[in-house]
């Protein structure tokens, strides 16, 4: 997540190309043009595309419901009724792990929903608007930036309680100190553009400004951090499982399975935990690879840059 | 160059108060009946005046606050609710801990990424970089904790072996004290190397692409020297910033690593002050991670100023 | 495992003699030292035990039930009275023995006067250096069990009124009322350690660990925290030639995964699970891999069971209790989980002498059998025909295996018509609140330890008791536990406690689930030792020697 303090804070000297939205080139082309450059990123994408089926349609992919036991069926192994094997309960595991990925993709889309509303309005009116303001926020950026990521989280828990919606606003307040930083980043390259002066001069308030003109052109920032910021969520509710504040029973989540019964029952039955692992893998993965790709390609200073030294 | 490490030790000491609000305050925003709960189940005081008065709670915020603070400059950090001992002494034994395992880690993670980074970055989109980009990602990718987890079962399972789970102290035997770190830093650096190596490529390519790099290239100079002459030290920048947010993350995430390979560490420690609502230790360890936190970014902010000499604030 | 005494129990078969002598047998053969030539082995002097170990919060019995804290200091004090120890002990048997106390006699109903042994000698530090323990020291240690406002095992000799000393060695407790149970409460290894004045007077309390002096087999000789706490024996301990080994390592593991490995790779001497056991999910494999270690399995003496606010709609009606006991598959639940246990009544069916088999309960051993339609008609019956709806608090602080018996259990109560929102509780706060009866509808959870069936009903049955976390107000119940506190013959007391059980499975106030099994491992070079489900580590360290 960190390290997107990078390219857009970096002390660039080029000019930035305003950035519009490609009205030109219908969407399917743009994304046959992405696949064909960046194959890594596909792949990324197409694992985040399965993800998200495999969330929407779960009643319709999984055999069992999540918390269903079935009689006489506890620890099999993998078979042709029980794709993943089944758990010390005697549930599907395939199950389990396509409610799980309803679990993780609501915990990381409305976690970073919430951190990006949050860094977005921060990092915006702090960028552009500059002076005090600016010098303000930033310290308080700063402060919270300067609690590590457990101790933000374990207290805000400590404080709220477990619960669902409690590690969603948890991680979503977490994330939010980075985003901003990056955000601001994005605003103040974009702010000292020529057209911004322009469009002040003909009168346009600020409010305006920062949401016509700036936003759109710091769109692609927040969407690569949303991107990678994903993949990291679901990994911090994975460690949150482990330390007992993860999603409370009985919603399954990857990060539960892998860290519950999946390392108690490890010897005896390890495809309870492989499977939940290689889930949360593969979704990390996933995203992390089209994040930066959607970089690579979004970035106007990278792009067509070509280069190779060779 | 002074007037810029003089401002933003200035900005330092503003985030350093602003977060001690935060810590502070931590302990007022527990619901109320929590301190009876407290009293009740862990009887942490005499009574609820008593508890309060401990708590510091029942006089006005912001005298509290200032006390506190008093108190704290002075090196005064109270006393654990829960052990009696000072959470001073506790921290001294905890911090070094803590550290070697961060540092440590950063060794390890710095040592992964910059290679694989600079491979990546000149060759970018060949097979290497791939393969860079993917090493890295999929070392990202895999849960700590799963992974100290195989390290420690697995050879158990197979072999019948395992690293060493007690702690020992330096004095009794350097070489065991230091090698108990070696595992769990390496597991805790391939995380943080990913987002290292990628900052990395991305920073180099950047460089690579500026015209002065081109006129080198052009004047026939050896890629290496290219490279590593002119490009790398640009380039290492805001890798710099980004090691010390990094040693934020390491430092109050060890947790794990420190419940799993058994070092007393502060991670453990905030972990279980946490979960008992021992209340002086929370604010005690906050603020002390808060602390270095702030000072490495200080340091990191005072590197940077010393290799960009672009840097006029 | 040798239950009821056969004039009580008319069922008493062939088959129970038979279960018991191979319970005997099946002990005897898990401790391969233990065959007729080397019963008469002489103890090895020598070696360090290393066993897993806790951290305690502190170091002071008068200010907790922390279990963490009563196993770590069992190395250090002694007591009055305790439980017998050693090889031969079968567990779930807590036989009342001598300690400092080297007999005592009973003049009346409400009078027990302890004399102690001469020449007990505390340790040769200041501010103690060396003096000897005297009657002042008992008297003392229970004055402040009775008087600290903090101390949340008061409870235990709540008919205590008052302790005398006679003189140097001889100590008298005078009884509100007759109370049959007063030397097994002083016999448990929780808050019963002598203390010694000087402590509490230099240092204010005894919660730092250089308080933690006693006259025990062992002394405290190094307290790292979270790491280790380094035990050494007690060249004054006023047991000859005890303890055997040089010294015990008390290495602090948090970590399941990390244990287990410990355990496998020899750097721990005994199972790294509580009770020095091995967890059941690992057992397979470990026997597998480890076939010369020594297994001992034996029952768990807590129960844990559904609780409810009986003084309230719906719950205050038997019939619903009832269905509820129908509604939870018992057997399931200990399968899916624990692997292997067994259902319980009243007291866990650990504690062998005084927990009956649930076939031996009477008329209300047939709400433990799982009947789902049995379940919904005595809801129907109670007016819900459609079922009911109600919440279930539970905690997570058990660990996620038990989070996980209890799912299944809400699982089970639906199936049956009962809709239970399952709310997990932080388990601080569940400790503070639910577990003490502030709570609504149901709760599900451990139900606390016990060596003696009084703990285990009087604080759950008798109104006005913190641990009544059900709102229980029977009036039979509380008198028949009021009879067995004064009944001195053990066989008619037995038959009450029983009968009490009876009771209690008729009323189903609390729906009792189940005890899980444990087994106790340990290396082939640890002779004398059984597992025995109690917090004594102290003793059972102090009797066993290492033969490497």
């Amino acid at each position: 997540m960190a390290d997107h303090v990078e390219t857009l804070a970096s002390r660039s000297t080029q000019a930035d190309v305003p950035r519009q939205a490609t009205a030109g080139a219908p969407l399917l082309h743009a994304i046959w043009r992405f696949c064909r450059r960046k194959p890594l990123g596909a792949l990324g994408g197409a694992i985040v595309l399965v993800m998200i089926v495999m969330a929407v349609f779960a009643p319709y992919i999984a055999h069992y419901t999540y918390d269903e036991t079935i009689r006489g069926a506890r620890m099999k192994p993998p078979s042709a009724q029980f794709w993943m094997g089944t758990d010390n309960l005697g549930r599907d595991i395939w199950s389990r792990v396509v409610y799980g990925a309803r679990i993780s993709v609501t915990v990381g889309f409305c976690a970073v929903l919430i951190a990006n509303v949050l860094a977005t309005s921060i990092g915006i009116t702090s960028g552009y608007l500059g002076g005090k303001y600016d010098l303000c926020v930033q310290r308080v950026v700063d402060a919270w930036q300067s609690f590590p990521f457990l101790v933000v989280i374990l207290s805000i828990m400590a404080v709220l309680g477990p619960g669902l919606l409690n590690i969603i606003l948890a991680l979503g307040f977490f994330g939010a100190a980075n985003a901003s930083r990056v955000v601001r980043g994005a605003t103040v390259s974009v702010a000292q553009n020529v057209y911004i002066e322009a469009a002040r001069a003909l009168g346009a308030g600020h409010v305006r400004v920062m949401v016509r003109h700036i936003l759109p052109n710091v769109a692609a920032t927040i969407i690569v951090w949303a991107t990678i910021g994903l993949g990291a969520f679901i990994l911090a509710e994975s460690a949150l499982s482990f330390l007992g504040f993860g999603v409370p029973p009985p919603y399954p989540s990857w990060g539960g399975m892998l860290s519950g019964s999946g390392r108690s029952f490890f010897s005896q039955a390890p495809w309870i935990a492989i499977y939940p692992g290689l889930a949360i893998s593969l979704a990390v993965f996933g995203f992390n690879m089209l994040g930066d790709a959607l970089r690579d390609v979004l970035d106007p200073r990278l792009r067509g840059a070509g280069g190779r030294m060779r | 160059m002074r007037k810029y490490v003089l401002r933003r030790l200035l900005i330092a000491t503003s985030s350093l108060f602003l977060a001690s609000l935060v810590v502070f305050s931590l302990p007022r925003m527990i619901p109320g009946d929590v301190v009876q709960l407290m009293l009740e189940e862990r009887a942490y005081g005499k009574d609820l005046e008593d508890l309060r008065a401990k708590l510091g709670l029942n006089r006005p915020i912001y005298i509290q606050y200032f006390e506190w603070a008093g108190r704290v400059v002075q090196g005064e950090l109270g006393e654990s609710l829960w052990t009696k001992r000072p959470v001073l002494e506790e921290l001294g034994r905890r911090l070094p801990v803590s550290l070697k395992l961060g540092l440590l880690a950063l060794l390890f993670s710095v040592s992964i990424a910059l290679p694989i980074g600079i491979l990546a970055a000149i060759r970018q989109d060949s097979l290497a970089d791939y393969v860079a980009r993917s090493l890295a990602i999929v070392g990202l990718s895999v849960p700590g904790f799963w992974i100290a987890t195989m390290v420690i079962l697995l050879p158990s399972l197979w072999w019948n072996w395992s690293p060493p789970i007690q702690f020992t102290e330096f004095s009794v035997d350097p070489w065991a004290h230091v090698s108990q770190f070696i595992i769990p830093a390496f597991i805790l650096g391939i995380a943080s190397s990913a987002a290292i190596m990628r900052l990395t490529r991305a920073q180099l390519l950047e460089v690579l692409r500026q015209d002065y790099v081109r006129t080198a290239w052009a004047k026939g100079v050896r890629e290496s020297a290219v490279v590593l002459k002119h490009s790398l030290k640009n380039s290492l920048i805001p890798v710099i910033t980004v090691l010390g947010i990094q040693i934020a993350q390491i430092l109050g995430g060890t947790v794990i690593f420190e419940t799993i390979f058994g070092l007393p560490g502060m991670g453990r420690f905030l972990f279980d002050a946490i979960n008992q609502r021992d209340y002086p230790v929370i604010q005690g360890v906050n603020l002390v991670i808060v602390s270095v936190v702030v000072l490495m970014n200080l340091a990191v902010d005072a590197c940077y100023a010393y290799l960009d000499p672009r840097i006029r604030y | 495992m040798g239950t009821a005494n056969p004039k009580l129990s008319p069922r008493l078969t062939r088959r129970d003699l038979l279960k018991a002598g191979l319970a005997v047998g099946a002990t005897l053969s898990a401790e391969p030292v233990l065959t007729p030539g080397r019963l008469w082995a002489q103890p090895k002097r020598g070696g360090i035990l290393r066993v897993r170990g806790y951290d305690p919060p502190h170091f002071d019995p008068h200010q907790t039930l922390n279990f963490k804290t009563n196993n770590t200091l069992s190395f250090v004090y002694s007591k009055l009275v305790r439980h017998k120890v050693g090889a031969g002990v079968t567990p779930g048997t807590f036989t009342v023995e001598p300690d400092l106390a080297e007999r005592w006699e009973e003049p009346d109903d409400t009078t027990v006067v302890f004399h102690l042994r001469k020449g007990v000698r505390w340790p040769n530090k200041p501010p103690l250096n060396g003096r000897e323990l005297i009657a002042e020291d008992v008297k003392f240690t229970y004055d402040r069990f009775l008087t600290e406002k903090a101390n949340p095992l008061k409870f235990m000799l709540d008919p205590v009124d008052r302790v005398e000393v006679v003189d140097r060695y001889t100590v008298r407790f005078r009884l509100k009322d007759p109370f049959v149970w007063l030397l097994n409460m002083l016999a448990n290894p929780t808050g019963t350690w002598i203390v010694a004045r000087e402590m509490v007077e230099k240092y204010g309390d005894l919660k730092r660990a250089e308080t933690a002096v006693g006259t025990g087999p062992f002394i405290l000789e190094r307290y790292e925290p979270n790491v280790k706490t380094v035990f050494r024996r007690n060249p004054d301990y006023f047991r000859p030639g005890l303890p055997s080994v040089d010294g015990v390592d008390w290495l602090v593991m948090e970590d399941e995964a990390a244990q287990l490995a410990a355990y496998r790779s020899g750097q721990i001497d005994c199972g790294p699970w509580h009770q020095w056991a091995v967890r059941q999910q690992d057992l397979a494999a470990l026997k597998k891999s480890h076939p010369q270690l020594a297994y001992q399995d034996f029952l768990s003496n807590v129960t844990t069971g559904i609780y409810m606010r009986t003084d309230k709609p719906p719950f205050n009606d038997v019939r619903v209790r009832r269905a509820i006991s129908h509604a939870v598959d018992r057997r399931a639940i200990i399968e899916a989980v624990f692997l292997r246990g067994e259902p319980t009544p009243a007291i866990g069916r650990g504690l062998t002498e005084w927990s009956p088999r649930i076939d031996q309960l009477g008329p209300g051993a047939q709400y433990y059998r799982h009947d789902p339609k049995e379940a919904r008609r005595l809801l129907a019956e109670a007016g819900f025909p459609q079922g009911l709806k109600t919440t279930l608090t539970v905690t997570g602080g058990y660990g996620s295996d038990v989070l996980d018996s209890f799912q299944l259990a809400q699982r089970q109560l639906k199936e049956s018509g009962i809709e239970a929102e399952l709310k997990v509780q932080e388990y601080g706060a569940y400790i503070a609140t639910t577990f003490l009866g502030k709570y609504e509808g149901m709760a599900l959870g451990p139900f606390s330890i016990a060596w003696e069936p009084h703990t285990a009903l009087y604080g759950m049955y008798t109104p006005e008791q913190s641990r009544n976390s059900g709102h229980v107000a029977d009036a039979k119940i509380v008198s028949m536990l009021k009879q067995q506190m004064r009944t001195k013959d053990l066989e008619a007391r037995r038959k009450l406690i029983f009968d009490i059980q009876r009771y209690a499975a008729e009323q189903q106030y609390y729906v009792y689930l189940y005890s899980p099994m444990f087994t106790g491992s340990w290396q082939p070079s640890v002779k004398n030792y059984a597992s025995n489900p109690s917090f004594d580590y102290g003793n059972r360290a102090a009797a066993l020697w290492i033969d490497r």
